[in-house]
């Protein structure tokens, strides 16, 4: 079990078997709204109800209503993890009411789940995501 | 987080529910953004309008605001929409007709200036560190590297709710101390600096460097090349400000470079075979021109290129994209451009719409266009500069 140092941006519950991706996505174009699926290099993710972990975002300012979207179609992750915010995701994330966090060492963050899928569970009050084994 | 009185009035209440619910969500944003202030913006410009986009999901979320009875409190424009309100082309799908239309109602209701468009910096000149509120990724890198305007990569509805408070927060790249390049990006292609390579050249940028570039060896006057190359930046990257050398303003950044890249003619080869789909014309070929939408100077120059050759080639579509601001300015040219068998859309684009027949191949000049067309409708797309695009496509 280890903790990482979080920043809360949009509170809320967070724990489960996280999909890591560990890129910047264009939730506009990387991410189809119906399906809740990160869809890159020929390949379709499902976030569908798990906390996702990305490295941050790029591409269209769109992305925001892709992330409302997601949630009013009933497919949007749990919650999101980040290695930074941009405003396009925060709003996103704010009116869709996605939690959303900043984990302060994202690296090591990512590279302690490594390849194994390990639990994770973000506990608010001490600020802190932690990761079981 | 610091307000002033009028803000705090904004937040309260007393200048309706709406303006107070965006209060609300910008200063929260401002906060997670570790902002200690607002800051008022001259113009704010709306992304996030197309419905083949936003879907009803956000159709419903801006048509709540038409409840309100709101109205843009700054100088606001509006990104491109997926229809062409001209009706002048028949290359996109009409089942989206309705849903925009009610978009389009809430937007103009609210006072958002028609224009429906990608290149606000044209149609007003961004000023030398005036704060704007900008969604539309090509528009913002474009004001804050080439104006040294100030703005961030607003979200969609983020740049709604700033034009009902005129404020955004005061973070990110509206501070100087966060204006900072730390990468040297030397560019060191053979040849001539096009739309080819500069599309190349921005999407490799886009791809490969996180931190804000000071580019150099883009020093090109050509505002066309300039504009390919940024919007690629920002469609393959998150960039919202790429520093140019010797052409972004000086005193609208500083530098405090921890790392380069060096970048030959010949990494853009192997990136762009790895990206972009070979040229063949046996193929269904839509050529697309116009992403993002073409100037007056890009049109008037494309019209007499094109003015030299008597029509299309078979199996060739050939479209056009301008904004719908220039409806009553372009007859002439658009009429030469037609004449030759080309389609002239007004106020949208294929990547905010959706084309009715999928081509094989789509051909363009432009890296978002290219990097968008691929990611987003899975489709072929091939790059060509424009000159040599116009000469492999009409007899």
């Amino acid at each position: 079990m280890k903790e990482f140092k979080i920043k809360v941006i949009v509170e809320g519950t967070c724990k489960g078997k996280p999909v890591v991706i560990d890129k910047r996505i264009s939730f506009f174009g990387e991410v189809d709204p119906r399906k809740g699926a990160v869809c890159i290099e020929g390949k379709e993710v499902s976030i569908k109800d798990k906390p996702l972990v990305i490295r941050g975002t790029r591409g269209s300012t769109v992305g925001s209503y892709i992330i409302y979207s997601l949630k009013e179609y009933g497919v949007a992750p749990s919650c999101i993890i980040t290695g930074y915010v941009e405003p396009i995701l925060i709003i996103g994330c704010i009116i869709a009411n996605i939690p959303l966090f900043v984990v302060e060492k994202y690296r090591d963050f990512v590279h302690y789940i490594g390849r194994q899928e390990k639990f994770i569970e973000v506990r608010l009050d001490k600020e802190v995501v932690v990761v079981y084994e | 987080m610091f307000l002033t009185k009028e803000e705090e009035k904004m937040l309260s209440g007393e200048y309706g529910e709406a303006v107070a619910l965006a209060m609300k969500v910008i200063v929260k944003v401002g906060e997670s953004l570790g902002a200690e202030k607002l800051v008022k913006v001259r113009h704010v410009h709306v992304s996030g309008v197309s419905y083949s986009n936003i879907g009803d999901p956000g159709l419903s979320f801006i048509e709540k605001l038409l409840r309100y009875r709101v109205k843009a409190s700054v100088y606001t424009t509006s990104n491109p929409t997926c229809i062409d309100l001209s009706g002048s082309t028949r290359l996109f799908n009409k089942t989206l007709v309705s849903g925009q239309l009610r978009i389009n109602r809430v937007l103009e209701a609210m006072n958002v200036k028609p224009f429906y468009t990608c290149i606000p910096y044209l149609l007003r000149k961004p000023g030398f560190g005036e704060h704007l509120a900008w969604g539309e990724s090509n528009a913002v890198v474009i004001a804050n590297s080439i104006y040294g305007a100030r703005t961030n990569r607003e979200g969609g509805p983020l740049t709604l709710f700033a034009a009902l408070t005129g404020r955004t927060s005061y973070s990110g790249l509206h501070v100087y101390e966060n204006r900072v390049a730390q990468v040297l990006v030397e560019y060191k292609g053979s040849g001539k600096l096009d739309d080819y390579w500069g599309s190349l050249l921005g999407l490799f940028i886009g791809d490969m460097v996180e931190e804000i570039p000071l580019v150099k060896g883009v020093d090109t006057s050509d505002f066309s090349v300039l504009k390919e190359f940024l919007a690629a930046t920002a469609a393959s990257g998150s960039h919202g400000l790429v520093v140019l050398d010797k052409i972004t303003p000086p005193k609208s950044y500083d530098t405090d470079i921890e790392d380069k890249l060096v970048v030959n003619t010949s990494d853009l080869r192997k990136y762009l075979y790895e990206t972009a789909s070979d040229f063949d014309e046996n193929r269904s070929i839509l050529v697309y021109v116009g992403c993002p939408h073409l100037s007056l100077t890009e049109l008037a120059k494309l019209s007499t290129l094109v003015s030299r050759y008597r029509r299309l080639k078979k199996n060739i579509r050939f479209l056009i994209t301008i904004p719908y601001a220039y409806r009553k300015l372009v007859d002439e040219y658009a009429l030469v451009l037609r004449s030759r068998g080309v389609d002239v859309a007004y106020g949208t684009c294929p990547i905010v719409s959706k084309l009715d027949e999928k081509p094989d191949l789509v051909v363009t000049n432009s890296g978002k266009a290219l990097f968008y067309l691929k990611k987003l409708h899975r489709l072929n797309v091939s790059l060509m500069s424009l000159d040599n695009i116009v000469k492999k496509v009409f007899t």
